[in-house]
């Protein structure tokens, strides 16, 4: 709002102060890290269908501090504007609340991540089964904890199943984060924020294919290797969970 | 046949769900008829209604509303600004009330929703009006520092009674706000001490160590109705407010004490007493939401 005065979160200084340290501690060899998991842990993931009965299908993800709702309507008539199409079209949108982030955000769309999950998800839906319409996938951020991408993703591929889209499989997707010579699997904000680079995978385990990788930052062969080999590992695992989650719901 | 009257020509054998999708409103009536509503309720008994207290851990308060499948996420966040001229010694407070396209089919992603605006104008008038929270106490150093509470309520899931679910949102989530321990540092700039090291805390001078809640004055609930002829239809889900279109909002302090009325238009003109009917379920459903909020709160602090 234009009326409001120039605020300031009193903790910033504070955050600033201890990143600052939390980089010191990153670079040496050996940490732990403040959740006291370990490098190749997983933070435990809490997935529910059925967040919302507004939508034809819906999922809530909770991977530790990082939350997510995502509700998928549709297949409905496309937007008037659009051209005549044979298959189905996807549409995706991601959104953050404005208390998602430790300061107050402004709450707007995220473009980018908006286009990473529809390119995450586009591989795995047979589109040809709803020609001339629209899913909408849309997801939103209750807070911000970390891997959000990853999560936005596997929720969003949960809500999908719940929603009765056909999918080739169940798309789970985690990443990881790379410190010197160490790997650390589901990143939070705070280890995010001070990584030396980050690769992201997201699969459909079944199929053992990938829709989606991204990789930032210095990264030697080796490294690169190691990484998705426990990425795939872990999206694995998380395929388990989500698939279990659906039976729970379907009994 | 009964339901020739409404349906016109239609005769003979027809599915109920087809019956209700292709005519509703005579559907409704027959409900009405029989004093229920199709989802088995009595005419003037609202939803069950849970209120969760703190389920965002990165905001200063929070609440989790359910009133039915109407879901409501509030949170807020507190930081600080140089208090106007005018009033000195007062802090702000700054509603924003938001339905992200999850909540509804009828929302989509970078048109806001007309009725967001007008709910999110309608809560700052309320709570401004009912005087439930004193804005002197969010003043940390007169004419120089005071909180400015950002209140941001998300619709997680729209099945009606919107501004009913907003405002109970909004007040359960003040009910569960702490102020965070603040100090001034050389620069004159606000800072917080929560998670400093001890000596750090003795160090520095707290400004407001003995103002961690606010006292909050009598609280506003609400209650909407549906007029429909002669019924009264107290807390409607989607389906219904679609159908008929006469809402009366009702907003009463925990005092029983009238803040707000808010009739917008619609075919059925309200006499004064259907309005007296309405402000008395309003009454009987302010004790109730009183007392689920007392419950929640009394369970937090036994947690």
């Amino acid at each position: 709002m234009a009326t409001n005065p120039a605020t300031y979160s009193p903790s910033q200084s504070l955050e600033r102060r201890q990143q600052q340290q939390r980089r010191k501690i990153f670079l040496q060899a050996d940490w732990t890290r403040t959740d006291g998991r370990s490098f190749h842990q997983c933070r435990p993931a809490f997935m529910r269908t059925g967040a919302s009965n507004a939508a034809s299908g819906s999922a809530y993800a909770e991977f530790g501090g990082t939350k997510v709702i995502v509700s998928v309507f549709g297949p409905r008539e496309s937007k008037k504007a659009m051209m005549y199409s044979d298959t189905g079209r996807l549409n995706c949108n991601v959104s953050y609340t404005t208390f998602s982030t430790p300061t107050r955000g402004q709450g707007s769309d995220h473009k980018e991540y908006s286009s990473m999950l529809h390119k995450a998800l586009e591989g795995a839906i047979i589109l040809e089964t709803f020609p001339k319409t629209t899913v909408d996938v849309f997801a939103l951020v209750l807070e911000s904890g970390g891997s959000d991408l990853p999560v936005i993703i596997s929720c969003a591929s949960l809500a999908l199943a719940d929603a009765g889209i056909m999918m080739y499989d169940l798309v789970s997707s985690v990443s990881v984060s790379c410190f010197g010579n160490n790997l650390v699997i589901d990143p939070t904000a705070e280890e995010e924020a001070c990584q030396d680079g980050s690769l992201m995978i997201a699969c459909m385990p079944a199929r053992y294919e990938v829709t989606q990788l991204t990789l930032t930052g210095e990264w030697s062969t080796a490294k690169i290797n190691e990484a998705m080999e426990l990425c795939l590992d872990a999206c694995l695992k998380l395929a388990n969970i989500m698939r279990s989650c659906l039976k729970e719901i379907a009994s | 046949m009964e339901s020739s009257e409404g349906t016109g020509g239609l005769s003979g054998e027809i599915e109920v769900e087809a019956y209700r999708r292709l005519f509703p409103l005579p559907f409704y009536e027959r409900h009405l008829l029989e004093s229920v509503r199709p989802d088995a309720r009595p005419l003037n008994r609202a939803r069950d209604t849970t209120i969760a207290l703190g389920p965002v851990a990165s905001a200063d308060g929070s609440a989790l509303v359910k009133i039915g499948d109407t879901t409501m996420l509030a949170a807020i966040k507190l930081e600080v600004m140089t208090p106007s001229t005018d009033a000195p010694d007062e802090g702000s407070l700054a509603i924003e009330f938001q339905m992200p396209p999850i909540c509804s089919p009828s929302v989509r992603p970078g048109r806001p929703a007309e009725v967001a605006s007008v709910i999110s104008k309608q809560l700052s008038d309320v709570m401004m009006s009912s005087e439930m929270i004193n804005l002197k106490e969010l003043s940390l150093i007169s004419g120089k520092a005071a909180w400015m509470a950002y209140l941001d309520i998300y619709c997680l899931s729209a099945d009606g009674c919107l501004f009913d679910a907003a405002l109970l949102s909004a007040i359960a989530a003040f009910s569960h706000l702490q102020i965070p321990l603040v100090s001034v540092n050389d620069d004159g700039r606000v800072i917080a001490v929560f998670g400093e090291l001890p000596e750090a805390k003795l160090k520095l001078e707290l400004v407001n160590k003995e103002k961690r809640k606010l006292s909050l004055g009598s609280k506003p609930f609400s209650l909407t109705c549906i007029l429909h002829e002669e019924y009264i239809l107290a807390d409607p889900n989607a389906e219904e407010e679609s159908i008929m279109d006469t809402f009366v909002t009702v907003v009463l302090d925990s005092l029983g004490q009238l803040v707000s009325i808010y009739k917008p238009g619609g075919a059925a003109l309200a006499n004064m007493s259907t309005i007296k009917a309405c402000i008395a379920l309003t009454k009987s459903r302010v004790k109730e939401l009183n007392n689920i909020l007392s419950e929640s709160l009394s369970e937090m602090e036994v947690d």
